[in-house]
């Protein structure tokens, strides 16, 4: 962490504040979703990673939320805007890469919350985009998803909404399904909490190594990834949105870094952000980024 | 019917690992040189039921097909539809049957692995996979056999000639639509044991596989097969051009729907599938990586690159058995017999 984003750490969340600019909105985090983050033996950096993510964790509880509303890149689709409506999600995920690993095979219990989910499939088909109800048993839940959801709420107290990400969906798309969720919260009288679960630089260092070994890809990469950071925490989130797309084609960000529009459309994240920690996760750039309410 | 092109252009991103390629092996176990030997002329030409590739399958993996297909182990059923492309499937599970494969060999691009190329040795993967783009069309209950053997020199030989491999024995890995679906429509019985191999690229990354090292991989492949004296089909899992519908309207399989994305795209299908149909492999392979440019073709995550790699990119042989869309997508369904060849 640089001392920049040191300066603008600070904890500036009301614990136990149940207000927000809707008085639905508990916060948002921005969190990678690999899976390193569930090691028994992490490197030190993801370590960090872990104890960060399950600091915000509180924060968004602390602040009163009822329910996470979860983008995750690693589910991406390619129709349309799939939301999950099965009412409870249960099963053990093996990545199909990390396999071998601790971190590698996760048990998962996720209960839905159905009415906002609902509520927020009909809101994201009123702004006409199409919102594809998905509810199959055995449905495969991506990494992403259940690293957040297991690190932000791991005594399971709060229920979940998760929403794909579209492969080919541009970031006024991706930005309507966060304000859509805003509009479902309030209708249903709901106080969210929303995670976007994406990582930053993506080089992924295409070798096996041992946690120690890690380190972000290259320079060029830590060096987009701490410029981004430092805008967030300065609270220049428009100069972020301007530019991800050189920030995509220069450091690969993970999926465009589209999630960050996922925040925007809730319209609460246009301020300075705790940025909590960054590091490598395999090479790719990963942080822990809190907007309090 | 509402369209979109992808906004953001996906670019070639993937930091390959690479290392000067070497074998160690290969010619340990045949006793052999590498490359392709060309009998002298008073050397008997290949017993065309001997070991070997005895063909090439450019099979694409639209989970639509399989889904028309109703068979047994999909939950969903369907009215039909995508015929034509299911028909020249047909056709090529009879010529499967006729070069009497010990395995099929099989690259498809779902089984995603960020780290690496991924080698399936679980001996008998069976699970029940929900398609996690199209639920809806393809929930199937698998039950196949691996071809350990083999898996395993393929991995070995992908190691030796310096690529960064994984020999999966986890049963709990989900095998993925892609995967099954190709298997399915070109051996429905399942009774051909499988070799089943990742694609080392990532969406969400926009990643793209680096085709040199398909080739590569292609490459050992063919050494394994070789080395272990398998009669066996590689089969290369890609749509062609892959812009497509971003909606479903109403019923999946009703035809009225379903024609190419656009002009352009059908267009270098067409482009490319004639060099197929011409056995020019030499220019089909410089011609490759300016499809994908132009169409966004499946091919970057470097199954029919793979394929034809382990062909030896031969020329004059080729055939296309059809094309059709998929949501828009080009699908074309190619052969290429190498028996009496090698």
């Amino acid at each position: 962490m640089n001392d920049t984003m040191n300066d603008t750490m600070n904890d500036t969340v009301n614990e136990g504040a149940t207000t927000g600019t809707h008085g639905h909105f508990a916060g948002a985090v921005l969190m990678p979703g690999m899976p390193q983050l569930l090691a028994a033996d992490p490197a030190p950096v993801w370590a960090e990673l872990t104890a960060e993510s399950k600091h915000v964790g509180t924060l968004l509880r602390d602040a009163g939320a009822e329910t996470l509303v979860v983008l995750s890149t690693q589910w991406f689709t390619v129709l349309g805007h799939q939301v999950q409506l099965d009412p409870r999600l249960r099963g053990v995920r093996v990545d199909e890469n990390w396999y071998d690993f601790d971190y590698g095979t996760m048990p998962y219990d996720l209960r839905t919350d159905v009415e906002l989910a609902e509520q927020w499939a009909k809101e994201i088909e009123r702004t006409g985009l199409e919102a594809r109800r998905t509810h199959y048993e055995h449905f495969p839940i991506d990494t992403g998803m259940i690293v957040a959801t297991g690190l932000l709420d791991p005594a399971d107290t709060l229920p979940v909404v998760q929403v794909s990400c579209n492969l080919y969906a541009g970031v006024e798309a991706i930005s309507t399904l966060g304000r859509a969720v805003m509009d479902a919260a309030s209708a249903v009288g709901r106080r969210v909490a929303v995670v976007a679960v994406s990582g930053l630089s993506s080089g992924l260092i295409q070798q096996w190594i041992t946690p120690g070994e890690d380190h972000v890809e290259s320079a060029r990469n830590e060096e987009w990834d701490r410029r981004v950071l430092g805008l967030l925490a300065e609270g220049r989130f428009g100069e972020v949105m301007e530019l991800r797309e050189q920030y995509a084609r220069e450091a690969q960000a993970d999926s465009q870094l589209r999630a960050l529009a996922f925040l925007e459309g809730t319209g609460q994240v246009n301020r300075p952000a705790d940025v909590r920690a960054y590091g490598p996760l395999w090479g790719t750039g990963g942080a822990v980024v809190h907007w309090a309410p | 019917m509402s369209r979109a092109f992808p906004v953001i252009s996906v670019r070639a991103m993937s930091s390959v690992f690479k290392v000067p390629v070497g074998d160690r092996t290969w010619q340990r176990r045949t006793g052999g040189s590498p490359g392709h030997p060309t009998p002298a002329a008073d050397e008997p030409v290949r017993d065309c039921r001997g070991p070997g590739i005895v063909a090439g399958i450019l099979a694409p993996h639209p989970p639509q097909l399989l889904y028309a297909e109703n068979p047994s182990q999909n939950e969903p059923t369907s009215e039909g539809g995508w015929e034509v492309l299911r028909w020249a499937y047909e056709d090529l599970r009879r010529r499967i049957r006729e070069m009497e494969p010990d395995v099929i060999v099989l690259h498809a691009p779902h089984w995603i692995t960020m780290v690496g190329h991924h080698v399936n040795c679980v001996p008998n993967p069976k699970g029940f996979s929900v398609e996690p783009i199209f639920p809806h069309l393809l929930r199937y209950r698998y039950d196949f056999r691996t071809d350990v053997e083999l898996a395993e020199a393929i991995a070995d030989q992908a190691s030796d000639d310096g690529l960064v491999t994984r020999k999966m024995r986890n049963e709990g890995v989900r095998v993925d639509y892609a995967t099954i679906t190709a298997l399915h429509l070109l051996s429905p019985d399942w009774d051909i044991p499988v070799v089943s191999l990742s694609a080392n690229n990532n969406p969400y990354f926009y990643s793209t596989s680096s085709l040199d090292q398909m080739e590569i991989l292609g490459e050992s492949a063919r050494k394994a097969i070789e080395g272990l004296g398998r009669r066996a089909i590689v089969a290369g899992s890609n749509s062609l051009s892959h812009l497509h519908w971003e909606r479903e309207l109403g019923l999946p399989e009703d035809m009225t729907y379903e024609h190419a994305y656009n002009h352009h795209q059908y267009r270098w299908d067409m482009r490319l599938l004639d060099l197929i149909r011409a056995g020019r492999t030499r220019e089909l392979r410089e011609m490759i990586p300016e499809h994908i440019r132009q169409t966004e073709s499946e091919t970057k995550a470097g199954s029919l690159s793979w394929m034809l790699s382990a062909l030896g990119w031969p020329e004059d042989v080729g055939e296309v058995l059809t094309y059709g869309t998929v949501i828009g997508t080009g699908n074309a369904v190619c052969l290429w017999d190498m028996r009496g060849r090698q």
